[in-house]
């Protein structure tokens, strides 16, 4: 199913804008994400990751530009392109009055998948992601690292080629951060791809062996990470410098902080 | 402020109470400071209040002299305080100064808190509203200096008796106000208002044609003994001299107000000292879904084909999802329970009452065909999910088409039960295949207008609190539903037409032809509405989600 050997880059964008109003959220980027790699997305905060991961899934439209995901043109060929990716979008709601077990069962069924095959793949991916003693609970009672569990067993349940995930490990407590972890290297090891947006660096650094680092709408830097990281210590440090944001002092201000009360 | 000391200062109690009070003035005016919207939303009902107030004030001096005055100040003020008891349970966020979590790190000792939180709670438009209600009750009710006296004491008593209730019953309740659930009822609280309303309205229009104000005595004889009720009948009592039941009464109010009070404060205490209901709630796998979990595939087994082997179908997906939807979504159920009820009250009521017309019935059709627009605006952001799973226009039709006859299931039986029920009340059988036919066009046209504003004009539904509208929407959701109802009214006119024509031209006999006509009219539109919006949704995915994603 994976067509990565191919040479046929996981995602192509060219030319990508995006304006909301006054903000330009996205400035004319140009990128080629390969396929069968562990791919990293990172900036700060309102750097454009979100906007960018929503026009490359075909959640929002581009002002400009065009998007290709494995070769199919997102807005020209929307079958092709549905059926090849998986989603986990950050800041946008499931159906939270479905529980864990019904919400696999309507999305797997929703894309068409025969409904044994669907219950089976929902069991499994319920038991390896900690779920099964919560898959009749509604999911609106979930914990945030709950939510973002299943919604990654949503995504996952027709065995995409491209995984997208925005902001996967937001708010998630370590268990389960490892349960995910620990599910995505499995998926990535059989050659599908996996592109997530993160402001983690050390986590970025720990999972990722390609990373394109964003901010303020435009791609800085991108390719495999050693590459990325040069001769800095560290991806964070690269990072920093790429941005243009050096280390602040933090000053003779807060003088009275610390040294007992008063 | 000048109390910016360190922790270890700390304030006296008199200063606590003047802080929280200032801190309560603040807030109501940061509030009207966010913005002119508000400021003008505050304004209006301030103005409304205090005019509803005023007229109260006016009819209950009115009243002064008529020996029925005490009944009704007594009556008056027992539905005050159980507007009061209520209140909080159904506008949980409405008071910030309410909320004891944001005062949980500030070290303060209980009584001197309770005081000062009371304190506070006396300013506001409730609080006035009610002061006004007391004294025109008073000045209704008092005879002579004593009784006046007397009066004042029992305006102070129900004014704190009154926040006391709001206040204790809100602390009683603050673990469920702040679960899921307490937040699933509260928008379902609207609907108690309006069942509320329709009671009050029944009560007025059974007071007006039984003889007047004397019927109010029954209850008020109960009512009298009920706190506050009881303090105003205090003034009563000293009226007409019965001194030691006077005492009695006032002593009975200002016992329950010691019991609210003591009750607000072991429950502040708690609430001060414990993890908070949100904690709770997310610590541990308690599976409670499982018992309505399955309820809709229960109820239409042949929606789980394909768990049988058959072909999975997207149609039995679409529709069992929305089938959960109108149970478990509090704002989707709230719609619904709406629709239902009024779409048989009007047809049955207006048959109760001797002039109702048959053709009212088809009222129940056009209220439940309502429920197919904004679609998409139920599914909230989530309606992401749906989008990924469309790639055609044959998609949209699929899931729009699910969506109609999800809401057949319920719609088709109920509006036949009302139009069956309405024909039988007024006896009026040879009329029944028309208006069921005309429901049924109607039924069709609003399917039609719906599937098609859905895709052309979706707006949010905010989940939380009480607005149906998501700011900045309001125009969308008018052209949304009031120009689909138009323009389903139109879509009606040739099956209209016909049933006025074939009244005209005396030609009875024949009308039971508009039932198959009107069944088929209404399923032939309902088809071509969908085939018209399918493109249209599969067009505007991104656009859809961007308009539905605002709440």
């Amino acid at each position: 199913m994976v067509d990565g050997a191919a040479g046929v880059p996981a995602v192509r964008v060219q030319g990508l804008w995006k304006r909301f109003g006054e903000q330009i959220a996205v400035a004319g980027i140009d990128l080629e994400l390969p396929a069968g790699r562990f791919i990293g997305l990172v900036g700060p905060n309102g750097a454009g990751k979100t906007t960018t991961l929503s026009m490359v899934t075909g959640l929002l439209r581009p002002d400009h530009g065009t998007v290709e995901v494995v070769g199919h043109d997102v807005w020209r060929d929307p079958a092709q392109v549905k059926a090849r990716i998986g989603v986990l979008p950050e800041g946008l709601r499931l159906f939270e009055r479905l529980s864990g077990h019904e919400l696999l069962s309507y999305t797997g069924r929703l894309r068409g998948l025969p409904g044994a095959e669907v219950d089976k793949r929902a069991a499994q991916l319920l038991d390896v992601l900690d779920l099964a003693g919560a898959r009749n609970k509604l999911v609106v009672d979930y914990s945030t690292g709950m939510r973002k569990k299943i919604g990654l067993a949503a995504a996952l349940l027709h065995n995409p080629e491209v995984l997208f995930l925005d902001e996967p490990f937001e708010g998630v407590d370590p268990v389960s951060a490892q349960t995910i972890r620990g599910v995505l290297e499995r998926y990535t090891a059989s050659g599908a791809t996996v592109v997530f947006s993160s402001h983690v660096m050390e986590l970025v650094e720990s999972l990722c062996d390609w990373v394109a680092v964003m901010a303020a709408g435009r791609i800085r830097a991108h390719g495999p990470l050693d590459e990325v990281r040069g001769k800095a210590s560290s991806l964070q440090e690269a990072f920093l410098e790429l941005v243009g944001a050096g280390a602040r002092t933090a000053g003779s201000d807060l003088d009275w902080l610390g040294g007992g009360a008063r | 402020m000048s109390t910016t000391t360190t922790a270890s200062g700390g304030a006296t109690a008199g200063s606590l109470t003047s802080v929280v009070v200032r801190l309560k003035v603040s807030l109501l005016r940061n509030g009207l400071r966010q913005s002119t919207r508000r400021r003008a939303a505050y304004i209006t009902s301030i103005v409304v209040a205090l005019l509803v107030a005023a007229l109260q004030l006016i009819g209950l001096i009115a009243l002064r002299g008529n020996p029925h005055a005490t009944a009704v100040g007594v009556l008056l003020v027992a539905v005050l305080a159980l507007g009061w008891a209520v209140m909080p349970l159904f506008f949980p966020g409405g008071d910030e100064t309410l909320d004891p979590t944001r005062l949980v790190m500030i070290p303060l000792r209980p009584e001197p808190l309770v005081r000062a939180l009371l304190a506070a709670s006396l300013v506001g438009i409730g609080p006035l509203f009610t002061l006004c209600l007391a004294v025109g009750a008073v000045i209704a009710i008092a005879q002579g200096a004593a009784a006046f006296a007397v009066g004042i004491l029992a305006i102070a008593l129900t004014l704190l008796v009154c926040v006391a209730l709001a206040r204790a019953v809100a602390a009683a309740n603050v673990r469920l106000l702040t679960s899921r659930k307490g937040r699933d009822l509260a928008v379902l609280s609207g609907l108690v208002i309006a069942l509320g309303a329709q009671a009050v309205n029944f009560g007025l229009q059974k007071l007006g044609s039984s003889g007047g104000l004397a019927a109010l005595e029954p209850v008020a004889d109960v009512l009298r003994w009920i706190p506050p009720a009881a303090a105003l009948d205090a003034v009563d009592s000293v009226g007409d001299g019965a001194y030691a039941t006077a005492i009695a009464q006032l002593a009975l109010t200002g016992a329950v107000l010691a019991a609210l009070l003591r009750s607000w404060q072991r429950n502040l205490t708690r609430l001060m000292t414990s993890p908070d209901g949100s904690t709770l709630g997310a610590a541990g796998p308690t599976p409670d879904g499982t018992r309505d979990s399955t309820r809709p595939a229960r109820l239409l087994p042949f929606l789980r084909a394909d768990a049988r082997g058959g072909a999975p179908s997207r149609t039995a997906t679409v529709m069992e999802r929305s089938l959960r939807y109108v149970w478990r979504d509090p704002k989707t159920k709230a719609a619904w329970v709406t629709s239902l009820a009024i779409g048989l009250i009007v047809p049955l009521f207006n048959a109760l009452q001797g002039t109702g017309s048959v053709y009212f019935a088809c009222f129940a059709a056009g209220m439940l065909g309502i429920q197919m627009y904004n679609q998409f605006g139920q599914d909230t952001s989530a309606f992401w999910m749906v989008a990924m799973t469309i790639s055609s226009p044959r998609d949209a039709y699929v899931e729009l088409r699910g969506r109609a006859l999800a809401l057949l299931v319920i719609t088709l039986p109920y509006a036949t039960l009302v139009t069956v029920v309405t024909t039988a009340m007024l006896g009026d059988w040879s009329a029944l295949p028309e208006v069921l036919g005309l429901s049924f066009a109607l039924l069709g046209a609003m399917l039609a207008t719906g599937a098609w504003s859905s895709a052309r004009f979706p707006y949010s539904i905010p989940q939380e609190g009480y607005k149906n509208v998501a700011p900045g929407q309001t125009g969308l959701a008018w052209i949304s539903i009031f120009g689909g109802m138009v323009a389903a009214a139109l879509l009606c006119a040739p099956v209209l037409a016909l049933t006025i024509w074939l009244h005209v031209a005396d030609a009875d006999a024949w009308t039971w032809l508009l039932l198959p006509l009107g069944t088929a009219y209404g399923a032939g539109i309902t088809a071509l509405g969908l085939r018209l919006a399918a493109p249209r949704t599969a067009g505007r995915l991104p656009e859809i989600l961007a308009a539905v994603s605002k709440g």
